[in-house]
């Protein structure tokens, strides 16, 4: 099951770290090829472009839509000013990050050692698989009231949702990762005498380790997508916020500055991960 | 449970008694059903207990609490709508926004797999547009189509198109060029290659996207709900969080739970009719 960023449905069908890298478009030397080249940057420009006709000409009235200059000029104002939304622009980003973060780092740290010894371990597994099937279904965005009666609006509540929409790509992928490894390296390992400890520190860990990488960038795309859902509905700072009040006050240009950081600062991270996985994994895969 | 008459049958029968009943014993302890029973059997007990000492405050209903608000749910109707207009209503936007996501999306990401043009004129933009999160489309969706069905519809289709166009483009892009070979070499057509081999080889990658789709649409029509609605699933919840009724709250999240259950069971019965040779990609 090809596609990248995707979220597994269920323990058995669960999608290998996305390795289906786009190969960069050739470049021969034809015509053709310095076409397809260039129509890429042709077809940005003239997204940009036509985004800021349809405003300025009056197609779309500016109550609806900002044009990407007014955005542009919103984020150079907003890096010093806290007016309308009371927080400078730069205290959304690091509250987001902060709480993204601090979920995030949960869910790996609970998530991945629970898969893998759900993985090896059959007590473990009929302990805690019922309770991760009942919980799983559940999206996250739907914790969201049930938190905000236990933990408030604080941190301590989005951490909470962000680390539940972060577990679940974890324990599946290490879960999966696990069981798929080479029986036969086990009965090997079996016959020379190695304990069902040592097999699993040994064999099964460093074989399961694609999947758990795969699993990084799966939690983190949920992670960042439930902590947006977290502060639309209740937060006083943060990306999410910023929209919402955009929303509040009409101003579009807001919106948008906020959705564009929202994405901007989500593959930002994205390709640190890539990159830490690429050199932590250099040789296992493939 | 078919461990506990398996068992014994594998101890010979000339063992004492008590070493065969302690066999048994065993295998009913080790048996993944028994785990799992027990497992479910302590998670609720400490709900409950917890329920009961109020760990949480008043926000912990307990579990019997939940079921017979499950039960009134059904009987009176809540904002005028019975427990089953309210997910009917959830289900309704769904539809129709994942069904105008899909119709949109598995063309274009078909039609940027087969044409470098295509690819080269959509695939920038999509990038560009691809990494905010569906629910960030919320606030614009109000501003353009205010709190009515439209938003909420935009949202969904918003949140399963990218899935749609990824998989359907990759589906493409990644089938064996042995089959394509394969066709070409007996013969075929540009058109034969795409619809006889292209279309087949790809369908269970863009199937495979259409799930994921759903799954998407289903959190982003709670979403959407949270934020502004007057009837639905997401409702239901914000309403027990407005009334301070967190047994409300918990009994809509075990509907949507139920629910999110049997649209993915259905979508996997689906594929299995609807694609039958699907196949892992190559990894």
């Amino acid at each position: 099951m090809g596609g990248s960023g995707r979220p597994p449905t269920s323990l058995a069908s669960c999608g290998r770290p996305d390795i289906l890298k786009d190969t960069a478009m050739t470049a021969n030397s034809t015509a053709e090829g310095r076409l397809l080249k260039f129509i890429p940057y042709m077809s940005v420009a003239a997204f940009f472009i036509g985004w800021q006709l349809i405003v300025s000409l009056g197609m779309v009235p500016k109550m609806l839509l900002a044009a990407p200059l007014d955005v542009l000029w919103l984020f150079i104002d907003k890096l010093t000013q806290a007016h309308p939304d009371g927080a400078l622009l730069y205290v959304h980003v690091l509250v987001s990050l902060q709480e993204a973060v601090l979920g995030y780092l949960l869910a790996l740290a609970i998530g991945i050692p629970l898969g893998l010894l759900m993985g090896w371990f059959h007590t473990v597994e009929g302990f805690a698989r019922p309770i991760f099937e009942m919980i799983r279904p559940i999206p996250a965005v739907a914790w969201i009231p049930l938190t905000i009666f236990w933990f408030g609006i604080g941190l301590s509540g989005k951490v909470f949702i962000i680390w539940l929409s972060g577990i679940v790509p974890c324990v599946i992928n290490s879960f999966v990762g696990v069981t798929l490894t080479n029986p036969t390296s086990i009965q090997m390992a079996r016959t020379y005498g190695a304990s069902k400890w040592r097999i699993f520190r040994t064999i099964c860990i460093p074989s399961a380790l694609p999947m758990v990488f795969g699993a990084l960038q799966m939690a983190l795309a949920a992670c960042w997508t439930t902590l947006v859902a977290a502060e639309l509905i209740a937060a006083n700072t943060g990306l999410g916020f910023l929209i919402t009040m955009g929303r509040r006050l009409t101003m579009p240009d807001m919106v948008v500055l906020g959705m564009i950081l929202v994405g901007l600062t989500g593959f930002i991270i994205g390709v640190i991960i890539d990159a830490v996985e690429k050199k932590l994994l250099a040789g296992i895969r493939r | 449970m078919t461990s506990q008459t398996n068992a014994p049958a594998s101890i010979p029968n000339r063992a004492p008694l008590s070493q065969r009943l302690a066999a048994l014993v065993h295998s009913i302890i080790g048996s993944r059903y028994f785990l799992y029973t027990l497992s479910i059997a302590i998670f609720l007990s400490i709900w409950d207990l917890a329920a009961v000492n109020k760990v949480l405050g008043n926000f912990l209903p307990r579990p019997v609490e939940v079921l017979i608000q499950l039960w009134s749910l059904n009987a009176e109707p809540l904002a005028s709508k019975t427990l089953f207009e309210h997910l009917w209503a959830s289900i309704y936007r769904v539809l129709i926004g994942w069904a105008i996501g899909v119709i949109v999306a598995v063309p274009l990401g078909v039609f940027m797999g087969l044409n470098p043009y295509v690819k080269a004129v959509v695939k920038p933009v999509f990038d560009l547009l691809k990494p905010m999160p569906p629910i960030s489309w919320i606030s614009l969706s109000i501003l353009w189509f205010g709190l009515g069905e439209e938003s909420k519809v935009f949202i969904i289709a918003i949140g399963s198109f990218v899935p749609c166009i990824l998989n359907s483009y990759n589906g493409i892009r990644l089938i064996d060029p042995a089959l394509y070979d394969a066709a070409r070499m007996l013969g075929a057509s540009r058109r034969q290659e795409i619809l006889e081999v292209g279309f087949f080889a790809s369908a269970p990658a863009i199937f495979a996207g259409l799930q994921i789709s759903l799954s998407i649409a289903w959190s982003c029509v709670l979403a959407a709900e949270l934020v502004g609605s007057r009837s639905g699933m997401g409702f239901i919840i914000i309403l027990g969080m407005n009334q301070s009724a967190p047994a409300l709250i918990i009994a809509g999240m075990v509907v949507i739970a139920v629910t999110a259950c049997l649209i993915s069971v259905l979508m996997e019965r689906l594929e299995n009719i609807i694609c039958p040779w699907k196949r892992e990609l190559p990894q």
